[in-house]
């Protein structure tokens, strides 16, 4: 009931703090989108269209514009609890209310948890209105009946991810930087991942990017929506993902623990 | 039982890289004791290792060596319910949500001490009736003005009821109504009603005289003494304090020389210079001490015999005055 409490209060005082930038909220609302249409504009210019016979040879749909989509929306997802979780407590220095929270009687994983649930619905409403768009303006099909198996492989995925961001809010108390670690991850996974291209295309990025998890979840989302393909025709893959989140949510939670201690070690908590 | 009792504390700080790299002592194996229902005073310059023994407490910071005690239970090993029984006020504008209420910055920390929203509620109205914001209570905190903001800061600090409150140089940039009220407050509400065992961080004198039961002075993270403020003053019965304040500059060694001194402290304020010197007979010393002053034809502004403050007593035993800043970097 306690955690609950932190977690809401977390919620209401994030929201109350947005609200007073309106301006920043519609510009983050709209903005992840945004990135796509250059790719859209790039496809018409190569093949004449959205579809092209050599993209549906590596990535079994001759769909580009829906493949892109997908990667825009489900990227979103990763990259805003990335910046968001990792950036929190950084955000709580320079406002000078960090020091306050420490020495309050929660711990401080519970006032991280507090701050992954905000933005975990901060990026669903994102990826809510993106989906919109893609489905009612761009022409992405997605049946009703594939909601819930797309579902649960972001949330498998998300769970991992947010393992990963909590470690990160970790080294940021300690060593008071997020954009260059955040920024490199990013493009290691724009890079790596088949979230703007088929990573098929070349084989270091398809050997690479097997070791990344956004790379099975990608493949995954795409086989339930372009392809038809049956959850129970993924459960390897589901599985994957789920030992994958056990080992990331659990290296990020002991290093975050490992880090904030150092931090009261070394007296870096309220430093900028 | 004390309230708090600090045992052998030692934090040493490794700041630089490579050839720059060194370790700064904070702490110096400091010990003392509080009791319960007292308002503990530590009395030092800047950089004497006050905010980080503070932190300490707080568990803000993990010490090198030494043990704290909070009613007889270590903080470390025992850190979330130390924190229950802990609030903390430091000075500094920037430790509020500026874009939240007043109300809103306390429904948020409520949240974290775990109070149920009925409790709570009766909590926040009770403390901002108590500290005169109940009218601004909705108002963005950006709108405050400095008192104000500390004025919040102290109900904060109180909303859990804690039984020990650390108070970090609280009237720090206020204004001298602001740093009033919060003195009141201290010495009215918080020690004769509501009997809170406080620790009081500062490098006002004048404070520490006015509302410590007792004041550890501390020195390049040393506790030099714990006294009274009566029984420090005692310290110097027999000595006279001669303060001269002119214009211009001079060695504090040549001072220092004249048979008899027995302390010297040299201030620089707004071009003005404010020699202290401790002697035993202020009128053996005076002449020798102003042809030295006169000598590179600095200007003399006031000549005074003063009686003894908890200044003196300080400068007597350390050598420092309160007024310097003695810290090695910025970090302390």
């Amino acid at each position: 009931m306690r955690t609950l409490r932190v977690i809401k209060a977390e919620v209401i005082k994030t929201m109350k703090i947005w609200l007073t930038y309106p301006i920043m909220l519609l510009f983050w609302g709209i903005f992840p989108l945004m990135w796509v249409l250059p790719f859209i504009f790039q496809g018409k210019a190569f093949v004449g269209g959205l579809e092209s016979e050599s993209f549906k040879n590596l990535t079994g749909t001759a769909n580009y514009l829906s493949f892109v989509l997908l990667g825009a929306i489900i990227s979103t997802y990763i990259f805003s609890g990335l910046w968001g979780v990792g950036n929190a407590l950084r955000e709580e220095t320079y406002w000078g209310t960090l020091e306050y929270m420490i020495v309050s009687p929660t711990h401080p994983l519970i006032i991280l948890v507090g701050k992954t649930v905000v933005e975990f619905l901060y990026a669903s409403v994102v990826v809510f209105i993106q989906s919109l768009i893609a489905v009612f303006i761009l022409g992405l099909r997605v049946g009703i009946n594939q909601f819930l198996p797309v579902a649960l492989i972001v949330f498998l995925l998300l769970v991992g991810f947010y393992g990963l961001a909590i470690a990160l809010a970790g080294f940021t108390l300690l060593i008071k930087e997020v954009h260059g670690w955040v920024r490199t991850l990013e493009w290691v996974f724009y890079l790596f991942s088949p979230i703007r291209y088929p990573v098929e295309i070349n084989p270091i990025t398809k050997t690479i990017s097997l070791l990344i998890p956004l790379t099975y979840a990608l493949v995954a989302v795409r086989a339930i929506i372009l392809l038809n393909k049956s959850v129970l025709d993924l459960t390897k893959t589901l599985l994957l993902l789920g030992l994958m989140d056990v080992l990331f949510l659990g290296t990020g939670i002991l290093l975050f623990t490992y880090l904030e201690k150092q931090t009261r070690k070394v007296g870096t908590i309220a430093m900028h | 039982m004390d309230a708090l009792e600090i045992k052998d504390l030692t934090k040493k700080f490794r700041r630089g890289k490579g050839l720059k790299k060194k370790e700064i002592l904070a702490l110096d194996s400091a010990s003392f004791a509080i009791h319960e229902g007292e308002i503990f005073g530590l009395l030092g310059p800047n950089g004497a290792g006050k905010t980080t023994l503070v932190r300490c407490i707080a568990t803000l910071l993990i010490p090198d060596k030494g043990k704290i005690f909070l009613f007889g239970k270590d903080v470390f090993e025992n850190s979330l319910w130390a924190r229950g029984n802990i609030g903390l006020l430091t000075s500094g504008e920037r430790t509020l949500y500026w874009k939240l209420s007043a109300v809103d910055n306390l429904k948020f920390f409520a949240a974290l001490y775990g109070m149920t929203p009925k409790e709570r509620d009766k909590r926040i109205d009770y403390l901002l009736e108590l500290l005169g914001l109940k009218d601004v209570a909705n108002e963005r905190v950006e709108k405050y003005s400095s008192g104000m903001k500390q004025k919040l800061s102290l109900a904060r600090a109180l909303l859990h009821d804690p039984k020990v409150l650390l108070l970090d140089e609280p009237t720090l940039g206020l204004d001298p109504g602001f740093a009033r009220f919060i003195r009141n407050f201290i010495k009215e509400e918080l020690r004769e009603k509501y009997k809170k065992t406080i620790l009081l961080t500062t490098h006002y004198m004048e404070e520490a005289d006015e509302l410590c039961d007792r004041v550890a002075f501390i020195d390049k993270g040393k506790i030099i003494d714990v006294k009274s403020p009566a029984e420090y003053k005692k310290e110097i019965p027999h000595k006279e304090v001669l303060e001269i304040k002119f214009i211009g500059v001079i060695e504090k060694s040549a001072i220092e020389k004249i048979p008899t001194v027995e302390s010297v402290s040299l201030f620089y304020e707004d071009d003005i210079t404010t020699l202290k010197i401790i002697a035993r007979h202020s009128e053996d010393i005076l002449s020798e001490a102003l042809n030295i002053i006169s000598k590179d034809n600095n200007k003399i502004l006031t000549i005074n015999n003063l009686k003894a403050t908890l200044e003196d007593v300080f400068i007597y035993l350390t050598g420092t005055s309160l007024k310097e800043d003695t810290r090695e970097s910025l970090e302390e």
